[in-house]
């Protein structure tokens, strides 16, 4: 059965902004959704208006995946924890005197930089409701956690004098703020690999 | 049954329709407007997302095939998802007992 414009137009618009494994089966609902009402007597171009309205509007749906999309989670506790693990590693830099480490200045302004690059993508990653957008900044959010925890880590260890409590916490958190994401973004290639 | 009054416990109204054995999104929508008396006043594609939500909670499973030349996914209950269901069956039957007791319990005699 040859499918109206109207239902075709309509994946098309998903199409624009889900990735095609989840528009296949939105196609599969869509099309018995629209056969139902062709077997219930309606005309074709009817029986499409009627699907298309149950199925409800694109941006509803795609706003939807994007709330369920596996790195929102991870992207909201990471921000919500973020302020923690930042207070642990300020107290760390603070205490061991971090100004004076041999660090340039190129890498510091970097690392700056990188820190709220990674809170711009969270932040979209929790928020957004652009399917592709939101999917996209949790990934590279998530990896750029793992990236900047670990040069947070490296660095610590290779400049610091000495060890303190507050530099375990600070390691401790780091480290699993980074098994967290990289469980997240590992979950992801076993559902989609 | 309005989609706010729903999205609470749509989780598990979703486990419920998928206990009698696997089902496609479309069969799930189908069994979810069965088992609400046709109450169900949702937009039906939000449905996909939410079980998108459930298979990567662990609590369904997902597998393709092809079904009159479309692809098709279709879903099933795994062990924990059972647990989950049982769980919520419960505290929905203590939540809903607590309420009708309150909602239909008589006022107490005016004093004379």
């Amino acid at each position: 059965m040859a499918e109206p414009r109207l239902i075709r137009d309509y994946l098309a618009a998903l199409s624009a902004q889900l990735p095609a494994r989840i528009v296949h089966e939105l196609a599969d609902g869509l099309t018995e959704t629209y056969q139902y009402y062709v077997r219930q007597g309606q005309a074709p171009d009817i029986a499409a208006r009627s699907a298309v309205a149950e199925f409800g509007e694109p941006r509803v749906i795609t706003a939807e995946f994007a709330r369920a999309h596996p790195t929102r989670r991870t992207s909201r506790t990471l921000l919500m924890t973020g302020p923690a693990v930042g207070a642990c590693w300020a107290a760390t830099l603070i205490t061991s005197q971090a100004w004076a480490w041999p660090i340039p200045l190129p890498a510091r302004i970097l690392l700056g930089l990188a820190l709220i690059t990674t809170i711009g993508l969270l932040a979209t990653s929790t928020l957004g409701t652009c399917y592709r957008l939101a999917a996209r900044a949790g990934i590279a959010g998530c990896a750029s956690i793992v990236a900047l925890d670990a040069a947070m880590i490296t660095g610590a260890m290779l400049v610091m004098p000495s060890i303190t409590w507050i530099m375990v916490a600070a390691v401790a958190a780091s480290t699993i703020r980074m098994a967290c994401s990289m469980r997240t973004l590992s979950g992801l290639t076993a559902l989609h690999g | 049954m309005r989609a706010e009054e729903l999205k609470g416990h749509l989780d598990a109204v979703l486990l419920a329709a998928l206990e009698g054995g696997p089902r496609h999104g479309y069969a799930v929508i189908e069994a979810l407007r069965q088992n609400t008396g046709g109450r169900l006043d949702l937009p039906t594609g939000t449905i996909y997302p939410a079980l998108r939500r459930l298979e990567q909670a662990g609590l369904i499973a997902g597998s393709w095939s092809v079904v009159g030349g479309r692809r098709r996914r279709e879903y099933q209950l795994t062990a924990a998802g059972r647990r989950a269901l049982a769980g919520r069956r419960a505290d929905w039957r203590d939540f809903s007992a607590a309420v009708t007791a309150a909602l239909e319990s008589r006022p107490w005699p005016s004093p004379a």
